[in-house]
């Protein structure tokens, strides 16, 4: 019998124990140590990627976001109870630092869009057969990319100053050679949110050539990493 | 601040953008490459270390394109010199895509997010 | 991946929805606690190579156990 694990959370009494999770499931509060963790009971090995689950499993997360900030697990986490509290004791300090500095707080989503000019598209062209032309295509590459990664790290330095003092921490993901050139999570205060939202739109006002798209509050998926403090732990860098 | 009843968020998370079918578009990336069922402890180990040497040998041979323009560039290659590292790297990259292939993995599953470096692809 | 596996799918149902789905899933599949062992969902950040080295120790071990076992049979 494995666990289908949701979240973590500090505040046991926030958990409502009517809520359903994977495949309508019951969701259950395990205490382990002085954390609580939500899961379902679960009979098989692996957990099918259906829109349903996902939405089940968003949903118990986003439950207790009423009345605490959640560490959420990643979607798909099977383990034994054995395996969960190894887990969690063996983290202990590193899960600390994370509540704390999630705590009172809630993830916010910017995804921006810029379009890519024509000049940067391939032409169609005849095989290319030869190496010197192989590498000649390659320069071009290099050279558009270049100029790609320059114009997205401005685009980030932007964002970063249109949120400043709004957020606590904030991941951000950039592929400068896509459209969907930046990914950004905030981790904003909760009482900061109004305040949040109207810099949001004010600043898309002002990049008109960008395209936008604002999403939350989310549970901090994107803050629940603890894999740096652990690194750190073991010294690796 | 207090967290309570009293302050509830919305109920799901808002969605707010004006070009909502060009980011449907570009995050259909997330479920293209999706397995269709996981057990995210226990997937198969060779399919990992495959993914993770494919992603290494990838970030190297686009470090050596980058050499060999560069090298280009400089101009203290011959044409000869040029032409056969060009084959060679054509070559390099012919056969990664093979084993991608044979692997089953897709650019994005190669694609390394190095932190403050940057994504590899 | 294996090449049997399904992909999830996109149908016509989902289209009011697919924004708020595809939101959804960006947040719940690619980020989160994550218990070690984790490999092929997606390639996170450097944690690839980190959890890698788990994976490394391991397949090491399988490959001796395999090489044991043929010298002895």
């Amino acid at each position: 019998m494995k666990l289908y694990t949701y979240c973590l959370v500090e505040d046991l009494d926030a958990f409502d124990a009517t809520t359903r999770g994977i495949s309508g499931a019951a969701v259950r509060s395990l205490q382990i140590d002085e954390l609580a963790v939500l899961v379902t009971d679960f009979n098989a090995d692996t957990v099918a990627v259906t829109r349903e689950n996902a939405l089940d499993h968003a949903a118990v997360v986003r439950s207790v976001l009423d009345r605490t900030t959640p560490l959420p697990f990643r979607f798909g986490t099977l383990v034994t109870e054995q395996q969960l509290r190894s887990y969690i004791s063996a983290r202990k300090p590193a899960l600390q630092t994370r509540f704390a500095h999630v705590r009172g707080c809630v993830e916010m989503s910017v995804k921006i869009i810029r379009e890519v000019s024509d000049e940067d598209k391939t032409e169609v062209r005849d095989e290319i057969t030869s190496g010197t032309s192989f590498l000649e295509e390659k320069r071009r590459e290099l050279l558009g990319t270049k100029q790609k990664t320059i114009e997205a790290s401005k685009i980030e330095t932007w964002l970063r100053e249109q949120v400043d003092g709004l957020v606590r921490d904030e991941q951000v993901t950039m592929r400068p050679s896509e459209k969907l050139v930046l990914a950004a999570a905030h981790l904003v205060e909760r009482d900061k949110i109004p305040q949040y939202r109207e810099k949001m739109t004010a600043a898309r006002k002002n990049r008109r050539e960008l395209h936008f798209l604002f999403s939350g509050p989310w549970p901090p998926y994107s803050f629940a990493n603890i894999e740096l403090e652990f690194k750190t732990q073991f010294g690796v860098s | 601040m207090e967290l309570s009843p009293e302050n509830p968020l919305t109920a799901e998370p808002e969605i707010e953008t004006a070009h909502a079918e060009e980011f449907v578009e570009q995050l259909r990336c997330v479920t293209d490459t999706l397995p269709s069922r996981i057990n995210i402890d226990a997937q198969s180990v060779e399919q990992g270390l495959a993914k993770l040497v494919l992603t290494l040998i990838e970030f190297i041979r686009r470090l050596l394109e980058k050499q060999a323009v560069r090298r280009m560039e400089g101009g203290d290659l011959s044409p000869e010199q040029i032409e056969e590292l060009g084959l060679a790297l054509m070559k390099l990259e012919a056969r990664l895509q093979e084993l991608k292939t044979q692997f089953g993995l897709s650019d994005e599953d190669l694609n390394l997010d190095l932190g403050p470096i940057g994504r590899l692809i | 991946m294996s090449s049997s596996f399904d992909q999830i799918i996109v149908s016509e149902e989902w289209e009011s929805n697919e924004l708020s789905l595809l939101e959804t899933l960006d947040h719940v599949l690619s980020r989160g606690l994550v218990i070690a062992g984790e490999i092929t969902i997606s390639v996170a950040d450097i944690d690839l190579i980190f959890i890698g080295l788990n994976v490394l120790v391991s397949s090491v071990e399988t490959a001796h156990e395999v090489l044991r076992k043929r010298q002895t049979e």
